[in-house]
This record gives structure tokens, C-alpha cells and sequence, in this order.
């Protein structure tokens, strides 16, 4: 009887304790994913908005958003989900845009645009082993960026997601809310605009 | 070099290139990022189930309306038969109004309380 209440002792203290870690534990394979995806995730809103202070925030209602409703998911869906609701504020950001857009060019303002990049960044590191390589590297990097910037949203969402995240067609489909043959259409001329944009830099 | 071998290495080289830019990212926007990270994952923690003090508002709000549109049926069923609509609403005003509630109660006071003030005999006619 004596060893029944030492158990059940040791039990509940255990338990308490252990419910900050499964706290902890519960959120830790959550953290590893966001903290994998975060930088893909910020430039692919970057790409879209043109604007790092938008993207920033476009990221932030995601991963807000993702952790509120989807935690409790199978990890293995978590990035569908994650990039669908990327993808999705990306969309709505496009449109509120486009109307503000409308709106101050009939007002006859320019709407604000773009942040200029750190030009710190875009100097060559003198302590790489070959600068002028990797030069040569941010050119063809700057150069892709612009490209992939002046596709359009659903054939850059399409691109990036099949080339860069490497989703299949049948996922890409599930993110964008679209069916598989519009993944292919849209990635094929994504494919095809990208190449002739950038024939110079990559023959 | 086929054209899928060469479709193939366009796209090989353009996954390296953004894996490099994401990489390459400023410390800024680094730091930024994890920030974001761990307040999303903290606001995670705080969500309330299903009852939250918003669900509560609603809860209650909708208790009190369906309250009141039973009182009210009630009220307009149980009525004698011709009476009417108008008076019926005028009477659930009275009923529903605390302040009005109390007047009726101390209709009896009130009165006694004339008569007092005209003296007993003033209200009586000769």
C-alpha cells in the first residue's frame, strides 16, 4: 500500500513537471520546422512584395496563423499548410495592392515602393577564398532575383514552389488552391520566361 | 546537351543560386525572423480551446436573446384572448422596467399616502 502512494507521488510530481516539458517537447519539432523554412519563406514573400518591411509581416501572419490552427497536425502536412497560407496572404497582399495602387495613381500619388538593399550586401567578401568569384555569384544571384521578380504572382508561386521547394505537381496544386494542369501551364511559361530573361547569364 | 539535360541543369543551378540567396541573408532580417519565430510559437501556447472570453461573450449574448424571445412568446401567448397587440407590448415594457416595477409596487403606499395628505375625511364626498 506504502509503495502504491510512493508511486502515485512520484507519478503527479513527475507529471507536473512534466507538463512545461511536453510543453517544450510539443513545440520543439514546430520550432525546428519554422525555423527550416523561415528564410525560403521570407524571400519567396520578399519576391512578391518587392518590399522587405511586407514581407516581414507577410511571414509573420503565416507562421501566426499556421501555429494557431495547424499545430496539432501531422507534421508531414505541415508544409502544405504552411505554404498555402503563405501563399494565400501573399495573394491577398497582391490584391490589396493592386486596389491601393489604382487608388493613388487616380489620386495622383505615387504609392511607396521598394526598400533599396543593404549595399553593404552586395559587396564581395575580401576574405573569401576567391572574391571575384563570389561576385560573380551575386551577380548571377541578383540577376535570377530581378528575373523571378518580374514574373508574374501565379507562375512565380508555381516556380518557386516545384523548383524550389520541390513539391510535386499534386502538392503545388493543394498550396496554390488550383488544379494540376494549371501547376504545369504556369510552370512551364515560368520555366520558359526565366531562361529567355536570364540567356545571358546562364546559356 | 538534350534539352532536358539542359532544363535540368537551369534548374539545378537556379535552386543552388536561391538556396545561397536565403543563406545569405542579413543579420538584420535573421534576427527578425527568430523573433517572429518565437512569438508566433508563444502565441501558440496561450491559445484558449474552445472557451474562450470571446466564445463566453457570445454564449452569454445569445442565452440573454434567447431569454428574452421566450419571455416575450410567452408573454403575447398567455395574454386573455382580445386583448390588444399594443396594450400587451406596453404592458412587457412595464414589466421588463425595474424602475416602473417599483412604482407598482408601492401603488398601495402611494395612495394611502393621498389619502393622508387630504386628511382622512377629504376624499370623501359630503
Amino acid at each position: 500500500m506504502r509503495c502504491v502512494k510512493e508511486y502515485k507521488r512520484c507519478y503527479d510530481s513527475s507529471r507536473m513537471k512534466g507538463n512545461v516539458d511536453i510543453a517544450l517537447e510539443t513545440k520543439e519539432p514546430l520550432n525546428r520546422f519554422l525555423a527550416a523554412i523561415e528564410r525560403r519563406a521570407f524571400k519567396m514573400a520578399r519576391f512578391a512584395s518587392g518590399n522587405t518591411d511586407e514581407a516581414m509581416d507577410l511571414v509573420q501572419e503565416a507562421m501566426f496563423q499556421f501555429v494557431r490552427r495547424y499545430s496539432d497536425r501531422p507534421s508531414g502536412e505541415w508544409k502544405t499548410l504552411f505554404y498555402r497560407i503563405l501563399q494565400s496572404r501573399i495573394t491577398d497582399w497582391h490584391r490589396r495592392t493592386f486596389v491601393r495602387k489604382r487608388f493613388l495613381a487616380w489620386l495622383g500619388r505615387d504609392s511607396q515602393e521598394e526598400n533599396p538593399e543593404d549595399p553593404l550586401q552586395a559587396l564581395a567578401d575580401p576574405a573569401s577564398p576567391n572574391p571575384h568569384e563570389q561576385a560573380m555569384r551575386q551577380e548571377e544571384r541578383k540577376a535570377l532575383e530581378k528575373a523571378i521578380g518580374a514574373l508574374s504572382l501565379r507562375q512565380r508561386q508555381a516556380f518557386l514552389l516545384r523548383a524550389w521547394e520541390g513539391m510535386d505537381v499534386r502538392q503545388a496544386a493543394a498550396v496554390m488552391g488550383c488544379s494540376e494542369g494549371s501547376i504545369k501551364t504556369h510552370f512551364f511559361r515560368a520555366v520558359h520566361t526565366l531562361r529567355g530573361l536570364l540567356e545571358d547569364v546562364h546559356p | 546537351m538534350k534539352e532536358r539535360d539542359r532544363e535540368e541543369y537551369f534548374l539545378g543551378k537556379v535552386q543552388d543560386l536561391l538556396n545561397e540567396g536565403a543563406e545569405h541573408l542579413d543579420p538584420r532580417t535573421r534576427d527578425r525572423l527568430e523573433r517572429v519565430r518565437i512569438r508566433a510559437l508563444s502565441a501558440g501556447e496561450e491559445k484558449g480551446g474552445f472557451f474562450t472570453p470571446l466564445r463566453w461573450i457570445m454564449i452569454g449574448g445569445f442565452a440573454t436573446a434567447t431569454m428574452a424571445a421566450t419571455a416575450l412568446f410567452f408573454w403575447l401567448h398567455t395574454s386573455p384572448p382580445g386583448a390588444l397587440p399594443a396594450k400587451q407590448i406596453e404592458d412587457f415594457e412595464i414589466i421588463t422596467s425595474r424602475e416602473q416595477m417599483d412604482f407598482y409596487q408601492n401603488l398601495d403606499f402611494y395612495r394611502w399616502l393621498a389619502t393622508e395628505q387630504n386628511g382622512p375625511g377629504k376624499g370623501k364626498t359630503s
